[in-house]
């Protein structure tokens, strides 16, 4: 999270509350902790950086409730495919 | 033959006793047959809140230990025609109880009541397993707050595990104004979040207080917002299909509505 969004008057507490919900509900349902969740996204970044160009801390990761499952939602933004090189 | 709704939230305070009284009294009051069950043994509130406390001889522990036939321990509504209420024991503790003995009353009581409706206590402990162990389906009360919505979560999936369908959802306590600020988490991403079917959204209503310092339901007190919000979800839980409109922020006039309902 950007500290320094925290102070500046432009993020509205919702906004905030929004995104640390999001944060915890994923690790609540994966059932494992931060780390281990850090773990699952640097390995998938790890696999996917030898296809695609794209900047790390861009990654988003979260598990989405769908019926009596979960889905697993992963935002990687790449830049360009590195075979277009 | 009825179903058995437990009305649950995880997180303490959010609103199921309130939701559960109201909603009893607003089937009732649409011409159902409703059972409303405390199942917050050692801490029970809701023949506080509907004013049937006085009412109240026996409990569903007399039930459950044999001292009491199930018709006996019903207390009949003061105002509304086939509402009644089987009241918790003040004197137990929610272990003292098994699940299929809570099981075994609402088996019954779904033979002749519509709508069996078990207000939880807050947990996911015993007391919590006991309220659910009879429930066709679930009613999960939050309100916009991280730790309400965070314990939604972990509640709707215990009750999945239960195979319990379907599962609803009423959002307690929004506000409109202070969605609008930027204050408070929006409907939208409540239900984004949690992923089930909205049965229902209630406003903060100062009106909420009133009735329960009179034991009267805020539904008898038609025309406040959390009145009318409360009597479409009751619609919806009969088959109706129903819209849900977007809360209006209060303002000058809703206020003096208020009043003069809240005075009359
Ligand atoms: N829509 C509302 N507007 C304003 N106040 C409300 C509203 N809903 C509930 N409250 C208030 O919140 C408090 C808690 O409500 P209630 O007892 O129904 O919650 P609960 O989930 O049953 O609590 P517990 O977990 O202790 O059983 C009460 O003081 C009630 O008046
Ligand atoms: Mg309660």
């Amino acid at each position: 999270m950007d500290f320094r969004s925290l102070f500046t008057r432009k993020s509205k507490s919702s906004e905030i509350a929004t995104q640390r919900l999001q944060l915890i509900l994923t690790q609540d349902r994966f059932e494992v902790g931060e780390d281990s969740m850090k773990k699952l996204q640097f390995e998938l970044t790890e696999v996917l950086a030898k296809y695609f160009e794209f900047t790390m801390n861009s990654v988003k990761m979260s598990l989405k409730r769908e019926g009596n499952s979960y889905v697993l939602m992963a935002d990687f933004p790449f830049n360009q495919s590195k075979k277009n090189r | 033959m009825g179903k058995v709704i437990v009305i649950t939230s995880g997180k303490g305070g959010v609103g199921k006793t309130t939701s559960t009284a109201n909603l009893g009294t607003a089937l009732a009051m649409i011409g159902k047959t409703v059972v409303m069950v405390d199942a917050d043994v050692g801490l029970r509130n809701l023949d506080v809140v509907m004013g049937l406390e006085s009412r109240v001889v026996y409990t569903s522990m007399d039930v459950f230990e044999k001292r009491c036939e199930l018709y006996k321990a019903l207390v009949k509504d003061r105002r509304v025609e086939d509402l009644m209420l089987l009241a918790a024991s003040q004197r137990n503790r929610k272990d003292d109880i098994k699940p299929e003995q809570m099981q075994e009353v609402c088996e019954k009581l779904k033979q002749e009541y519509d709508f069996v409706l078990v207000d939880s206590p807050a947990g996911i402990e015993q007391g919590f397993r006991n309220a659910a162990a009879g429930a066709d389906e679930a009613i999960i009360i939050t309100t916009p707050d991280l730790s309400a919505i965070r314990d939604a979560d972990r509640i709707i999936g215990l009750l999945q595990n239960q195979e319990i369908q379907p599962i609803n959802l009423v959002l307690n306590r929004l506000s409109p104004a202070l969605v609008k600020k930027g204050n408070m988490i929006s409907k939208n991403d409540v239900l984004d979040f949690l992923n089930i079917d909205l049965l229902g959204v209630v406003p903060e209503d100062t009106g909420v207080i009133a009735s329960t310092n009179r034991g009267i339901p805020l539904v008898h007190n038609a025309g406040s917002q959390g009145a009318e919000a409360y009597m479409r979800i009751a619609r919806r839980m009969t088959g109706q299909r129903v819209p849900i409109p977007e809360m209006r922020e209060e303002n000058f006039f809703s206020h003096v509505a208020n009043w003069f309902s809240r005075n009359k």
